[in-house]
């Protein structure tokens, strides 16, 4: 938890240590078009800052690496940048709509900055994901071809075709390997009742009867 | 809560606030909706349902209420030091609590001696308490919980719980994250981060127009808003908490007869703690899936002048009444979208020595041992009920615990006493809440009592059985 706000008031106290000397070089960097730092990654100072927030606040739910042990918080270790940072603007914007969204999220991301943002999907995206759950049932066979394959009759389409054969996405296509099953059917279902308002997934989900997404969640849990 | 937790046995014991806790009088305090509008989250991130803590809501706590999501109006150095935050959301809130109590059977009426009556049964309260909170942040570092409460017993406007925090956060070599900080409160264990111990511990919220058991250990709310203490402590990994500290009487409404202020404290002030009284506390909380479960251990060690009263003095040196407490407690929560589940219990053991009151008929030592056991279930937060056990057992004890209360007429009316000088109480309590709203609960409470002051029939010799003490407690209670 913080002893400081989330509202990036401790950041510009942080960001001040980002002295004329490191501006001067970013800036050199930039200007030669530098390999590796891009215009709107965060500097160092912010890292830190946003490494301790990820840690102190953001961690008590989702685990200090993002590796929440609680299903009802999604697992953030490993998860692509671009997402992260979407839906942590989508909080900040208050147009994600999900329950917990709106009774955890909102506040949290109601005072991050955009550069406070980029370093905490940064870091969380450094973070190793550890594997969520294993095992073979009917349901992660099931899902799994779900995954794989859609859902034909149903007019489903294979999640892979977005989130990648390997489940870890890509861009603003989230990474559900690993993912809590609880917490992927929570999100298919609001995507159904479009709580969580988003058009691709609605389509997708509308179409979805519980079992199929409980297989789906199954399968997605035990992916590495 | 209820300021007044001392019958009018326990002045005339001379033992007050130790021999005449209310067993199980636990604070009506909760978490308010400042801390809501001060981190623009849920209550459910904090609590099942108020006021029992999740694991978010602890380590929130134990940051010192800090957390805050809304814009600060600031101010800082040259060197971009912070001198000031503040939430521009000023973090108030209101608590009120209405409530109609019914024991099974009425007491006698005392009012006029010689004409003996039966008091009313069946006691309104509206309120029955009425609080002012602020609870959040004031420093970036800083944080508090205040209520000032309006109780109908008194009818008054007092100080209540309060708990000043100052804490940090470091992040050690590898990571783990260390809080440290110190509280300044006034009820030893309302600065603990779980809902076992006294300060806020099972029943949330009881009658304070029943008749209430003799005896309760002083670290059971007997120094509840009479004492000041400044107390250290690390909570490792959100897991590990370990915590010192130091209490000394803080008396409210006190004068000295000299100085006609607030202090010096002199021999018209009773119970004064000699010194400081020590608090410790150590406890582990191991959190997995949806599951919390914390084991911990906390004492208080407390000696006393048992002093006076205006126009009764006593000097406060010579001998001391010694209260050592050493408890232990244990909570398992599941906490889920649907379904809330809580376990719970505590165990405090008292050893006293009554050095100062010997002469006055107490024995020189007495043991008492307090256990109270709940189990709490609600689904979606919004129905749900507690169930829960409680016993008091000790030595025996005319002094402390005595046969009659003498009246002007000379009639011993019973009720507040023991006709074997024993404390031991047993009993269960069942609570049915509803709640249409986060913030608003409907209660009904029954507490059946087995055993009262020392028996199950006859229990005062004047023919009160411990199940006409038996109550139901409805209650309108909410918050904003």
């Amino acid at each position: 938890m913080c002893t400081i706000s989330c509202n990036g008031s401790r950041r510009w106290r942080t960001r001040r240590v980002m002295h004329a000397p490191l501006l001067l070089a970013t800036a050199a960097l930039l200007a030669l078009g530098g390999a590796g730092v891009r215009a709107d990654e965060p500097d160092a100072a912010t890292r830190t800052h946003a490494q301790r927030i990820a840690i102190t606040v953001c961690g008590t739910c989702h685990g200090p690496n993002g590796n929440s042990m609680n299903p009802k918080y999604p697992r953030l270790a490993g998860q692509n940048p671009d997402y992260l940072a979407a839906q942590l603007k989508a909080f900040r914007a208050q147009t994600r709509g999900d329950p917990d969204a709106i009774g955890y999220m909102w506040g949290m991301a109601s005072q991050l900055d955009d550069d406070t943002i980029q370093a905490l999907a940064a870091y969380y995206s450094a973070q190793k994901a550890e594997p969520s759950a294993s095992g073979a049932s009917p349901a992660v066979t099931r899902g799994r071809q779900i995954y794989a394959q859609g859902v034909s009759a149903q007019g489903v389409p294979a999640c892979a075709g977005c989130h990648g054969p390997d489940a870890h996405g890509l861009q603003n296509f989230p990474r559900l390997a690993g993912q809590h099953g609880q917490y992927v059917l929570k999100q298919l279902a609001s995507f159904q009742s479009n709580m969580r308002n988003v058009a691709i997934m609605h389509g997708v989900a509308q179409n979805l009867n519980l079992d199929d997404m409980d297989a789906v969640a199954a399968f997605l849990e035990t992916q590495p | 809560m209820s300021a007044t937790k001392v019958t009018a046995l326990g002045r005339l014991a001379g033992l007050t606030a130790l021999a005449a806790v209310l067993v199980g009088a636990a604070p009506a305090a909760l978490a308010v909706p400042s801390f809501a509008r001060q981190t623009g989250m849920a209550c459910e991130a904090c609590h099942t349902v108020f006021p029992e803590l999740t694991h978010f809501g602890r380590v929130f706590k134990a940051n010192g209420y800090i957390l805050s999501n809304v814009k600060q109006v600031q101010d800082v150095t040259g060197k971009r030091e912070e001198l000031l935050s503040l939430g521009q959301n000023v973090p108030l809130s209101i608590m009120a609590q209405v409530s109609y109590s019914d024991m099974k059977t009425g007491v006698p009426d005392l009012a006029a001696a010689g004409a003996p009556g039966v008091a009313q049964n069946g006691t309104a309260g509206f309120p029955q308490q009425l609080s002012l909170f602020y609870a959040g942040k004031i420093a970036p570092n800083f944080g508090g919980f205040f209520q000032i409460t309006y109780a109908n017993d008194s009818g008054t406007i007092g100080i209540d719980n309060t708990d000043l925090r100052f804490a940090d956060t470091t992040l050690l070599s590898d990571n783990s994250p260390l809080t440290y900080g110190l509280s300044l409160n006034n009820n030893p264990t309302v600065q603990d981060l779980w809902n076992t111990t006294p300060g806020w511990g099972y029943p949330f919220t009881a009658s304070n127009a029943v008749v209430s058991p003799l005896a309760g250990a002083a670290i059971d709310g007997a120094f509840a808003q009479d004492v000041a203490g400044l107390t250290g402590y690390l909570y490792w990994n959100e897991s590990l908490y370990a915590e010192l500290g130091f209490y000394r009487s803080a008396k409210q409404g006190q004068t000295n007869e000299l100085t006609g202020g607030a202090g010096p404290l002199d021999g018209s002030a009773s119970n004064v703690i000699s010194g400081a009284a020590p608090y410790w506390r150590l406890a582990y909380e191991y959190n997995w899936d949806r599951h919390s479960l914390e084991a911990g251990v906390y004492g208080f060690d407390i000696k006393l002048f048992p002093g006076g009263a205006p126009g009764a003095e006593v000097p406060l040196s010579g001998p001391l009444n010694r209260f050592n407490d050493v408890a232990e407690d244990i909570q398992y929560q599941f906490v889920g979208d649907e379904h809330q589940l809580t376990l719970a219990g505590t165990h405090i053991h008292e050893s006293m020595k009554l050095d100062a009151s010997v002469a006055a008929g107490t024995n020189p030592t007495d043991n008492l041992s307090t256990t109270r056991l709940w189990a709490t279930y609600y689904y979606r937060r919004k129905l749900g009920g507690t169930l829960a056990y409680f016993s008091t057992t000790g030595s025996t004890d005319p002094g402390l615990y005595p046969a009659a209360v003498t009246l002007p007429s000379g009639a011993n009316p019973g009720v507040i006493v023991s006709a074997n000088a024993s404390p031991d109480t047993r009993g269960w309590m069942a609570e049915v809440n509803y709640l249409p709203w986060l913030n608003v609960k409907i209660s009904a409470q029954y507490i059946a009592y087995n055993k009262f002051n020392g028996g199950g029939s006859n229990y005062d010799g004047v023919g009160r059985n411990a199940s006409d003490n038996n109550t139901l407690y409805l209650l309108l209670w909410f918050a904003y």
